[in-house]
């Protein structure tokens, strides 16, 4: 299963003040397919991830350097920050709606930033971005809601559909998991599978088997370091790194 | 663990509580003690005057003659010119500190806003009659005064002690309240709302615009009243700068005439009033100042209140 590259990273350092977060990573994000981002605490996953939307930058005293080439295009020179940010969408740890809109209006909050869509467009997008994140059915009585009124598993796949509306040709997720009860885990999950059908989706996750049930791909990051980088059957049934081998199978991390 | 006596730490647990509740009550008492002195010391006012004290338009002390309402309308304009003006301004300062500015030059600019907080009124008074009023007399008003001086608001004679220059003088005294408050409100802006927003691809304005300001707007709702709470009651650097004329607004409405507030009103005449009457009409001045302070704080209360059970908050 190897399609084509759709994010080529090249030599991509990354610093927090004086200390070096991310050392030399390159990696090639194939399109429309799940890959899964690993490794212990304070490896540089999230830096990493940060780092492809430019949002690693946000941070005082942290900077960047290297290559993220998104469909040949490097989104560090290339193009708007802002763009960059419009193509690749980002789901964050906690979800975080914005609680003074309503749940319609979360979804469309980027799409209203553009301001290039008329109001029943909006109400459209709305509807097929819940839809498509399962959000629909549960919720269509409560769109004019405030969006912090819904559940942790409902919020989060809320913000995933705030991140679609925006047709980001890659989704990065930062642990969307790791706050949520377990059957909104298994329904996440379900949606990452399901998303990949349209387009790229980089997943951290400190959850190993879930990085086994759901990407393609698995990245293994340790100090900084892209330690392996494979498909995720490889990683898991015969991982060429001992360090590898030792943090899938729990041993440390 | 040192043996703790229980009941010793009871007892001292309990004279504790009283001397909270005691000290809260003063707070209270003082507040009741301050008003029931203003509506006793007013009482011959209240009752000769009656309610042509709140209807009447002149002040005649050799005549007897206390009609508030240059005073009221002096004190209400001046203070909510100031207030508006100031809003775009402290905001301005504060979303530029908040989103903007570098870190040297927040320390500067905080360390700014703090001085001109600290400034003694008096001297914001000395400053606008011998500095600004002559500034804005030749460059302000005679311009406006010359262009379009037909319109009574702006009509001449050019003074420069005017409701103007005292509107002036109270939005620079408003604006370190104003923009202080709402940088430590705007700061507080969770941030993964920020992320959030930023990560739709949105521009630092948008996000002070979308995530930011609604966050904290009732925040800022509360500073805003505040801030007209200090115009309101700011009398030194009025009586100084306002001209202290009861001709405003009736005799004329122009903007650059001098006018007089409650509190400048107050200020100029308390000593040297004799008869009981006067006294109790100055008095009972303060007391409309302090209701109509009440007034304000109780619908912004209200208000805000209102918005909390809306739910977004």
């Amino acid at each position: 299963m190897s399609n084509s590259t759709k994010l080529d990273i090249q030599n991509l350092n990354a610093w927090f003040c004086e200390k070096h977060a991310l050392k030399n990573v390159n990696v090639k994000i194939p399109d429309k397919e799940v890959v899964a981002v690993i490794g212990p605490s304070g490896c540089g996953k999230s830096t990493f991830v940060r780092c492809i939307n430019r949002m690693h930058e946000l941070i005082p005293g942290a900077k960047a350097s290297g290559k993220a080439l998104l469909d040949g295009v490097d989104v560090y020179g290339g193009m708007d920050v802002m763009d960059v940010r419009r193509k690749i969408g980002m789901v964050f740890q906690k979800p975080n709606p914005f609680p003074n809109m309503s749940v319609a209006d979360n979804v469309v909050a980027g799409l209203k930033l553009v301001g290039t869509h008329s109001k029943k467009e909006l109400a459209e997008i709305a509807e097929e971005r819940l839809k498509s994140v399962g959000l629909w059915e549960e919720i269509k009585d409560e769109l004019k809601k405030s969006g912090a009124s819904l559940s942790g598993g409902q919020q989060q796949r809320l913000c995933i559909a705030r991140a679609l509306a925006m047709n980001p040709e890659v989704i990065l997720m930062d642990e969307p998991t790791s706050a949520l009860d377990p059957a909104s885990t298994a329904k996440l999950e379900e949606l990452v599978k399901k998303l990949k059908n349209e387009i790229s989706v980089v997943i951290i996750t400190h959850n190993v088997s879930q990085a086994a049930r759901i990407s393609d791909m698995t990245a293994f990051f340790y100090l900084g370091e892209l330690v392996e980088f494979d498909e995720t059957r490889n990683i898991f049934e015969h991982p060429k790194n001992p360090l590898t081998e030792r943090y899938i199978t729990g041993r440390f991390g | 663990m040192p043996r703790r006596n229980s009941r010793f730490f009871n007892l001292q647990d309990s004279v504790f509580k009283y001397l909270l509740i005691g000290v809260s009550a003063f707070v209270v008492l003082l507040f009741i003690t301050l008003f029931y002195m203003l509506i006793d010391r007013s009482f011959p006012s209240i009752s000769i005057n009656g309610l042509s004290t709140l209807t009447g338009t002149v002040w005649n002390s050799a005549a007897g003659i206390f009609g508030a309402v240059p005073a009221i309308a002096g004190t209400l304009f001046s203070a909510v010119i100031a207030t508006l003006f100031a809003i775009p301004i402290s905001l301005g300062v504060a979303i530029y500190f908040t989103e903007y500015a570098p870190s040297r030059i927040k320390s500067v600019l905080s360390l700014f806003i703090d001085l001109l907080a600290a400034i003694p009124s008096v001297i914001y008074g000395i400053w606008g009659l011998w500095v600004i009023s002559p500034l804005i007399k030749i460059y302000v008003q005679q311009p406006i005064v010359g262009a379009i001086g037909f319109i009574p608001i702006f009509a001449g004679p050019a003074y420069g002690l005017s409701i103007f220059l005292a509107s002036m003088i109270l939005t620079i005294m408003v604006i370190p309240i104003i923009s202080s408050l709402s940088i430590e409100l705007l700061g507080g802006t969770p941030p993964s709302l920020r992320e959030g927003l930023i990560s739709l691809g949105a521009t630092k304005w948008e996000t002070v615009r979308h995530v930011g300001i609604p966050f904290a707007r009732l925040g800022i709702f509360s500073a805003i009243i505040l801030g007209l709470g200090r115009a309101l009651g700011e009398t030194m650097a009025v009586t100084m700068v306002i001209g202290n004329s009861y001709l405003w607004p009736f005799e004329t409405s122009s903007l650059f005439a001098p006018a007089t507030t409650i509190t400048s009103k107050i200020a100029s005449e308390l000593y040297e009033a004799t008869s009981t009457l006067h006294i109790a009409s100055l008095i009972e001045l303060a007391l409309i100042l302090l209701v109509i302070t009440l007034l304000i704080n109780t619908v912004a209360r209200l208000i805000i209140n209102r918005t909390i059970k809306r739910g977004y908050y």
